[in-house]
């Protein structure tokens, strides 16, 4: 062996350790009827036909895919946004980087019951706005639709930093030289953006749509405490749906979901990478 | 690398660290404190020191640490407590060890059966809680209604009094968001039907259910946002801020009611929850109870714990320190001098009705509040919920055969 494997036997080690052990244990356990109360025996695929019949399953596999397009096609936008004003230059932009970053740097359960607050219904502040300008309350959290919604808004909140940094950094990699040449040969503002950033910050946004994505796949926090997967059931996420079977004592069940999402998760990205490496031809 | 071992080392080592009883209690800060009085007296009687493992508030979080601790056979917690919805899987999964030799007669029927396997007892209940009606004794007085015994009075003393006291002012708050709380209030309607959550497609559940549907929508005496934020404080500080004439809670929100600054403090009173006819109303138990993990290296001193904490001395203190209702029956005589809501909340645990004892009863409880939240919030017909909702409780049921 040669030497220079040796360090990377560390970073091995600890990919081992912490997820593939763990990983590996979980597709084990969905294989069997496991249970604390009654026990463990095997019954393979049993748990994996039981999903396709579980319309709560279904119904919170629906919501979690909602929920990604959703917030990461806006945060795309408001991060493309975000990224292009702190990139400019005008006094005060170094104060604007840190305070744009803020609502990432607070922890997402603090965020979360912030949000709660302001989506309340009887003393929420989005409802003495619309109470104050348009005399109706919303239910925000109430219904599925604005619930969706809400929880959408308040994980834009707290992300869009995450993709403004990522397309800022592709900003800056972009030579200031083509601009301006771009400029002596005349090309408008919107043009520019069209045919030298976008282009060139492509990879980044593309990286971004995968953290993204897999991020909000998995999402649990803002859920557990903004809507605690109500009302009806609506804003269930699969990792929530998880969580509370395992709490109920069937593990072998809840295992089968975990598993259920670890695939959707390394579909999505597996497909985003492809996509990613044909066009750009980045690794 | 060297450093990594060393720490390693470290934390192995401080994980056997010398037996001592280990008692788990969660709730707010100040709760753990008053624990930590209780558990002090405890070492001076009978000279043995417990430690006292502190867990989160939240009940989920609670059950969570359990769970896990049980799971993996840990000898530690050696007691803890236990929501009463979650003693059947404890039973089931054979976590609890048995509690021998204790004089049972003294507890509330309902909540001492939650403990029991085969005759034996395996938890007993610590502290009880039902569901109760709070209201307006100065608006019950001013528009001359009786403390109602049956919903039809409920709903046409809230129909009255609504139309004097104006917008913004409710007949009835309870708990209707989709949470554990709603199986509760699900669960004190249908029985006050003549109904049963064991049997959920039943005419008596379908009255119900309608019954709760409409006192939304049809009689508008409960707000909209019952089925999609009200949880107990929301119900609580809605009530105490003077906006409502009754409310369904727990019998914690009686000391809030009347704290310093409640707006509506002294004109609050208590009685058990009316039924469809006088005479039926059900109240919801709730309630902790204490165990003993059969992995227990010191089940001896966990029984004298266990034992010292359901004496009458204790069971006092229990009400008076906390302000928790006690389990025993026969100390709430000496209580209710001092704590006036203590008799009503006596008569609405002598009724108590118990949620489906089934080990996962959480998902049932899912099912539950998925289908009774879909109804009442107008989006299901009352009786097709019902029969879809027994229809997947069959089929889960038939998983764990």
């Amino acid at each position: 062996m040669r030497k220079e494997a040796l360090f990377a036997l560390p970073s091995f080690a600890f990919i081992f350790l912490l997820l593939l052990i763990p990983l590996a244990g979980t597709f084990y356990l969905s294989f069997f009827r496991y249970t604390t109360f009654i026990g463990k025996d095997f019954n393979f695929p049993e748990n994996y036909i039981r999903l396709f019949e579980d319309p709560v399953f279904i119904k919170s596999l629906l919501f979690t895919l909602q929920f990604t397009i959703l917030s990461v096609s806006l945060e795309l936008v408001s991060g493309l946004l975000t990224g292009l004003i702190i990139h400019s230059s005008f006094p005060g932009r170094g104060i604007l980087r840190g305070l744009v970053l803020l609502p990432w740097a607070i922890p997402g359960v603090v965020s979360a019951r912030a949000w709660e607050s302001m989506f309340n219904y009887s003393y929420g502040l989005l409802n003495y706005l619309t109470d104050s300008i348009l005399g109706l309350r919303i239910n925000w959290l109430g219904n599925e639709l604005t619930a969706l919604l809400s929880v959408a808004v308040a994980d834009l909140w707290k992300t869009t930093p995450f993709v403004a940094l990522i397309i800022l950094a592709g900003l800056q990699s972009i030579p200031e030289d083509l601009y301006k040449q771009a400029k002596v040969d005349g090309a408008g503002i919107f043009r520019r953006f069209r045919e030298i950033t976008l282009p060139l910050i492509g990879p980044f946004i593309l990286v971004a749509i995968v953290f993204r994505t897999v991020d909000a796949l998995r999402v649990f926090d803002l859920v557990f405490v903004l809507t605690e997967g109500g009302p009806g059931g609506s804003t269930t996420p699969l990792s929530l749906y998880a969580y509370r079977i395992y709490l109920g004592g069937d593990l072998g069940y809840g295992s089968a979901v975990s598993v259920s999402l670890f695939l959707i998760s390394l579909t999505v990205s597996f497909l985003l990478l492809l996509i990613s490496r044909r066009r750009h031809g980045f690794e | 690398m060297l450093l990594l071992i060393i720490f390693i080392a470290v934390l192995l080592c401080s994980c056997t660290k010398e037996e001592r009883l280990t008692l788990a209690v969660g709730g707010t800060p100040e709760e753990v404190l008053k624990w930590e009085k209780l558990v002090d007296e405890f070492e001076e009687t009978y000279q043995i020191k417990v430690e006292v493992l502190r867990q989160p508030a939240d009940t989920d979080l609670r059950r969570q640490s359990l769970v896990v601790a049980l799971t993996s056979k840990s000898p530690d917690p050696d007691v803890f407590l236990m929501d009463v919805a979650w003693i059947s899987q404890f039973l089931e999964s054979n976590w609890l060890y048995e509690i021998r030799d204790v004089d049972t007669s003294n507890f509330f029927p309902v909540s001492l059966q939650a403990g029991l396997k085969n005759g034996k007892v395996y938890a007993l209940p610590l502290f009880v809680d039902c569901g109760v009606l709070y209201y307006r004794k100065d608006l019950l007085d001013k528009y001359e209604c009786p403390v109602p015994e049956t919903w039809d009075q409920l709903l046409k003393c809230s129909l009255k009094v609504m139309k004097e006291e104006g917008e913004n002012f409710y007949g009835f708050l309870w708990q209707g968001a989709q949470y554990e709380g709603l199986v509760c209030t699900f669960l004190e309607f249908s029985a006050s039907a003549g109904g049963s959550l064991d049997q959920l497609d039943s005419p008596q559940n379908l009255k119900a259910l309608r019954f709760m549907r409409d006192l939304i929508h049809k009689y508008r005496v409960s707000p909209p946002s019952t089925y999609t934020e009200m949880k107990e404080e929301e119900v609580r500080i809605l009530f105490q801020s003077g906006r409502a004439l009754f409310a369904r809670n727990w019998p914690y929100a009686w000391a809030l009611h009347n704290s310093e600054d409640s707006p509506v403090r002294g004109t609050v009173g208590v009685a058990p929850l009316p039924g469809f006819r006088r005479g039926t109303g059900a109240s919801c138990l709730g309630g902790w109870h204490l165990g003993i993990s059969r992995f227990s290296d010191r089940k001896d001193d966990s029984l004298k714990l266990v034992k010292f904490l359901i004496s009458e001395k204790i069971q006092k203190r229990i009400a008076s320190l906390m302000g928790w209702n006690p389990a025993r029956t026969d100390v709430y005589r000496d209580l209710t001098k001092s704590m006036k809501h203590l008799s009503a909340v006596k008569r609405a645990c002598l009724k108590a009705v118990q949620r489906p004892a089934e080990p996962y009863y959480s998902q049932i409880s899912e099912i539950i509040r998925l289908f009774v939240n879909g109804a009442i919030s107008g989006r299901v017909d009352p009786s097709e919920a019902l029969k879809k909702a027994e229809n997947r409780i069959e089929r889960l049921k038939g998983y764990y055969r």
